[in-house]
């Protein structure tokens, strides 16, 4: 996935290490990074002053060390809910997940991402999860959805899929379009249609449409 | 005398009123004399008051305050024996009311460690009377004698006597037995002088009553409030050790961690630079180059993920916001299906958190490992100060604590008073209970 040029992206992360290589792939990358902060305070600052594209957040930041990102993140949803917020993480938690996508409905989920911080060393991928949040997407870090997926945990409901359809409404869940979810599963497009729909119709998803329902499903599968 | 011999026992015995020590038990007894009056007086007042007022509430928040004075009086009078008589008495545990106004009285007015105070002081009134006439009114009498002589022929407060039995110019009459001749008045001077030369060892028989006296009723003494300490010092060292362990996950996270996934983002950096020159330019080198620092990087993943795994293993970070998104999340991740049900009224300390957290941890991975059922639910709640985490599952059932993980439970358990309970008859379903108290 090639970046878009020049679209900024504003970075709070209180370990200098990090930032500093963050910021060094995202600059490599063709992005601007007009601030780099080590803070929540600073961030919603910086977030107001240069008008980012997106927004790329640590959860664990000074004060506390707890969730001053994630607080941060939902504040700025609040005010700003068009704004690309990525949010990483030191593990997984459910809770963060539902808190980041389940605020405002079925369109918390646009423009949001949850990486698992170790994730960002992977280049390849923390930059294809970036691009898709910033065009409005979901990314969500693939060991989140390992976990989700290997737990027992679920509804009754998804046992009524298909093993492929879980592959499928896993990739959904990752936020990828169905052109990448075929390419990856190396199938023709038009199967992974079918899947989606028998998938709605299984999950129960009122008509309407598609990308609305695709969220529902992805939030569905992510709550239960 | 030879000085490496030392006094001999003759000299000690005839001595010892006139030793250092002597000197200071004298002191001792001159300057707790008014402390012990004062204290008596306090805690008979206070008591007549704090009864009395007790009908209207004023009088149980007097006996509250009083009990702080005796705590200090006791304080004080451990001092003076320490300073004096070389005796030193530890300290009861000390008044620690429980926060609010209303705890606050009540821990006042039932404090053990204060009504054991209070019992001294009354005591050590006729105690530290009875020292006072050893010091002085012993004292005073002996020189007394020892002067008879003097004052018998000097005529001073001599007295006369006409009776049946005869005349007597006396000085002092034991019954019918008359000081009247100066050969009399020299026995008189001779008992002066043992009076004189007793009168510290009276006085040391009333202090050692008054040491004990002491020792028993201002001193930590009883087991129960042995245990008490105990207790407390153990929870502060199992508190100070989860302390320990979260700035331990926190400098991983600062130091090691960070570094770690620095150098995974360069290698990844490099990585991509290495395909591309490969693109443009192929060589062997180049081959081997990238081959070297995908493996690189691949290393630095495994690292990261292992560290990760430690770092949790010391401290689990999910427990920063609480027990229970922390068990929803462990709920979450199960192979087992699970459910989560936290309900308390109140945050437990650090360290059982943690302790809580593992527990069910352990027994969540136990149920999906050996029960063979099909789903397992975790329930936390509170009852008082007891925490009571049960989970239970519908396998198989037969679950035994020897010899499997769940001996290290007991163990861990064990430093916060906590147990575990296992009921598993064979066909299931297990239920297994964690009580342990919500602080350390």
């Amino acid at each position: 996935v090639s970046a878009t040029p020049a679209l900024r992206v504003v970075v709070a992360e209180d370990s200098a290490v990090i930032r500093a290589g963050i910021v060094e792939i995202l600059i490599d990358r063709g992005y601007e990074v007009p601030a780099a902060v080590g803070d929540a305070a600073s961030l919603i600052q910086a977030v107001a002053e240069h008008h980012p594209d997106l927004a790329l957040i640590d959860v664990r930041m000074p004060p506390s060390h707890t969730e001053e990102g994630l607080r941060a993140a939902l504040a700025l949803r609040e005010s700003q809910p068009d704004l690309p917020v990525l949010v990483f993480s030191q593990y997984v938690e459910t809770r963060l997940l539902a808190e980041l996508l389940g605020r405002n409905g079925p369109r918390g989920a646009a423009g949001v991402g949850y990486l698992l911080k170790d994730r960002v060393g992977n280049v390849a991928e923390f930059i294809d999860a970036l691009s898709r949040v910033a065009a409005g997407g979901t990314a969500l870090d693939p060991e989140v959805i390992d976990e989700l997926i290997g737990a027992g945990g679920r509804a009754k409901t998804l046992d009524q899929l298909t093993p492929r359809e879980r592959e499928v409404l896993c990739l959904m869940a990752e936020g990828r379009s169905n052109v990448a979810i075929a390419s990856q599963l190396v199938v023709s497009q038009r199967a992974i249609e079918k899947h989606i729909s028998s998938i709605f119709l299984k999950l129960d998803l009122p008509p309407s449409d598609t990308d609305h329902r695709r969220v529902l499903a992805v939030l569905e599968y992510l709550r239960s | 005398m030879d000085a490496s011999l030392g006094p001999t026992p003759w000299a000690l015995v005839v001595g010892a009123p006139f030793t250092h020590r002597s000197w200071r038990e004298l002191l001792y007894a001159l300057v707790a004399f008014p402390v012990g009056v004062f204290g008596f007086a306090f805690v008979v007042v206070s008591l007549f008051f704090g009864i009395c007022l007790s009908v209207v509430v004023v009088g149980l928040v007097l006996l509250a305050f009083s009990t702080l004075v005796v705590h200090h009086l006791g304080a004080l009078n451990r001092h003076l024996v320490r300073r004096f008589l070389d005796e030193d008495v530890p300290p009861p545990p000390p008044f620690q009311p429980r926060p609010g106004v209303v705890n606050w009285v009540r821990s006042g007015v039932v404090d053990r460690a204060g009504w054991r105070a209070r019992a001294y002081l009354v005591l050590k009134f006729p105690v530290a009377l009875a020292s006072l006439i050893a010091v002085i009114a012993l004292r005073i009498v002996s020189l007394w004698f020892v002067l008879a002589p003097a004052q018998w022929a000097a005529n001073v407060g001599t007295k006369d006597l006409k009776g049946d039995a005869g005349f007597h110019h006396y000085v002092i009459n034991f019954g019918s037995f008359y000081f009247d001749t100066w050969q009399r008045t020299l026995l008189l001077v001779a008992i002066g002088l043992v009076g004189w030369w007793l009168a510290p060892w009276v006085l040391r028989a009333i202090l050692y009553l008054d040491r004990h006296l002491l020792a028993d009723l201002l001193g930590p003494t009883s087991l129960p409030s042995r245990v008490h300490q105990l207790e407390r010092t153990r929870a502060g060292a199992v508190d100070e050790a989860s302390a320990r362990l979260r700035r331990l996950e926190r400098d991983l996270h600062d130091g090691a961690q960070a570094e770690l996934v620095g150098l995974a983002m360069k290698l990844g950096l490099a990585q991509e630079k290495l395909a591309k020159a490969q693109q443009q330019h192929d060589s062997p080198e180049v081959a081997q180059a990238r081959r070297l620092v995908d493996d690189a990087h691949d290393r630095a993943d495994t690292a990261l993920r292992q560290l990760r795994d430690l770092a949790r293993g010391i401290h689990p970070l999910e427990l920063e916001q609480g027990l229970q998104p922390a068990l929803a999340t462990l709920a979450a991740r199960s192979p087992l299906p699970a459910k989560a049900t936290v309900t308390l009224t109140e945050r437990p300390s650090p360290a059982i958190e943690e302790i809580v957290y593992f527990c069910a941890a352990e027994l969540v991975v136990n149920a999906a490992k050996h029960s063979g059922g099909s789903a397992v639910s975790l329930q936390l709640a509170q009852d008082g100060d007891l925490l009571r985490l049960t989970v239970a599952d519908d396998g198989v059932g037969g679950a035994l604590i020897a010899g499997s993980g769940l001996s290290g439970l007991v163990e861990r358990l064990s430093t916060v008073d906590g147990e575990l309970k296992v009921a598993s008859p064979l066909g299931g379903p297990t239920v297994l209970t964690v009580e342990l108290p919500v602080r350390s």
